[in-house]
């Protein structure tokens, strides 16, 4: 229903991944909404996504999940990194939010759940705390939008500043935190951001 | 012949004994499982329901006419609302059983408990990340959580090593915990000893180790 009022058309809707599959296998779409915790049990939207990306790697794929756990998000950005979100179903609850979610996954882009981003920054890796606590309040805020995935022009937006001055916070905050700039590349970025807020964690 | 009655009722001693502790056993595994099913209850229904409220309430604001702000705002408001509500329901449902420890197994669940904690605290499980350990999982988590909680406050490094053993033929988890004082074992030993685990604590030179085996079946 949100969707529709949001102006977009729901071309199909499943009660499961395999379901959806076939669905999806004799209408087009340009993204698909899909709940971690669908059937087939115990995280069928991971499965269903895997496939689907693999019989169609344009189609857009949105998780709306009552959780937001960075494990889940790290199995996502494995099934790939580009025009995929992941976010909490209640937080799409608006058809701002809702629309501008797609819009992003349709350009292509990651689209990470804020609340889940804010914690990987606020909350960063054992061995990162330091590296983090450097940033300059300004750049905090930068890191959590490039963590939610946001494109520069994207950061500068939210942030009401120009896109050269969020360009310099970048510079800045990769050389504080020591990573390969790459600002060329938006999906890139983002996991190099990820990778770096867990490292602790995923190391072993 | 009098030897008989002694020699009987020693055997059906150790048959209490076993029953006993099998008995123990199957209430621990049926707590678990009682509490998985309402963290599942609590997901499929009242959070379900709240967070189908929030996009109808999304839906609704589209209808309002234009210039009516104190209702857009109202509207708002109870999204706002919803969410407070919903963050409380996650956080009831993690302390009833955590839906990462059910979906994706002990490492996970452990390694985002100590991202909570915010110390030192290192999960080594080598190539047995996504390994699951079966009944082991919630003994050793929620044998875990109030331990380590307070361990880590000393700010003190700890380490966790989980790997995969077998003991007379069937499965078992070993967990290996340094850097952490024997009250941690301590809170562990229960759950564990209930699925007939053990729990042994050792002094050594740089500190204490507790060793923990528990069966996973």
């Amino acid at each position: 229903m949100l969707l529709q009022a949001a102006g977009h058309e729901v071309v199909a809707v499943a009660a499961g991944g395999d379901e959806l599959r076939e669905l999806l296998a004799t209408t087009p779409a340009d993204v698909a909404v899909l709940d971690i915790r669908m059937p087939p049990e115990p995280d069928g939207g991971l499965t269903t996504a895997e496939r689907l990306r693999e019989v169609n790697p344009d189609m857009g794929l949105l998780f709306l999940s009552h959780y937001a756990e960075s494990h889940y998000l790290m199995r996502i950005l494995r099934i790939g990194t580009e025009s995929i979100g992941y976010r909490l179903k209640e937080k799409v609850g608006s058809v701002e939010a809702l629309s501008d979610t797609l819009a992003r996954i349709e350009a292509g882009e990651i689209v990470i759940e804020p609340v889940l981003a804010k914690r990987l920054v606020d909350r960063p890796g054992a061995q990162r705390k330091d590296a983090v606590a450097t940033l300059s309040e300004r750049e905090l805020d930068v890191l959590r939008l490039m963590a939610e995935g946001r494109s520069n022009g994207g950061i500068a937006a939210q942030l009401f500043v120009s896109a050269k001055a969020v360009e310099k916070h970048i510079a800045s905050i990769f050389t504080k935190l020591d990573l390969h700039p790459d600002a060329s590349v938006n999906h890139r970025r983002v996991l190099a951001v990820l990778r770096y807020l867990r490292s602790q964690r995923d190391e072993d | 012949m009098r030897l008989e009655p002694a020699g009987a009722s020693l055997t059906s001693d150790s048959a209490n004994g076993a029953g006993d502790a099998e008995a123990w056993r199957r209430g621990e595994l049926a707590e678990w499982h009682r509490r998985r099913l309402l963290e599942r209850k609590l997901h499929d229904g009242a959070a379900m329901r709240a967070s189908a409220l929030v996009l109808r309430l999304g839906v609704l604001r589209e209808l309002v006419p234009e210039g009516n702000a104190p209702l857009i705002e109202g509207i708002d408001d109870v999204q706002d609302e919803l969410h407070a509500m919903l963050d409380e329901l996650r956080e009831v449902a993690a302390h009833i059983y955590p839906p990462l420890l059910e979906e994706a197994g002990l490492v996970p669940a452990l390694r985002e408990l100590v991202a909570q904690l915010d110390a030192p605290v290192r999960i080594v499980a080598g190539p047995h990340a996504e390994t699951r350990f079966g009944a082991a999982e919630p003994a050793v988590y929620f044998g875990l959580v109030d331990g380590l909680a307070a361990a880590a406050r000393s700010g003190k490094p700890i380490e966790i090593v989980l790997t995969p053993g077998v003991s007379a033929g069937r499965p078992e988890l070993l967990v290996s915990l340094t850097g952490v004082g024997p009250e941690v074992g301590e809170a562990l030993s229960d759950r564990v000893r209930a699925l007939g685990g053990t729990v042994k604590i050792s002094t050594v030179e740089c500190g204490e180790t507790t060793e923990v085996r528990v069966p996973c079946e």
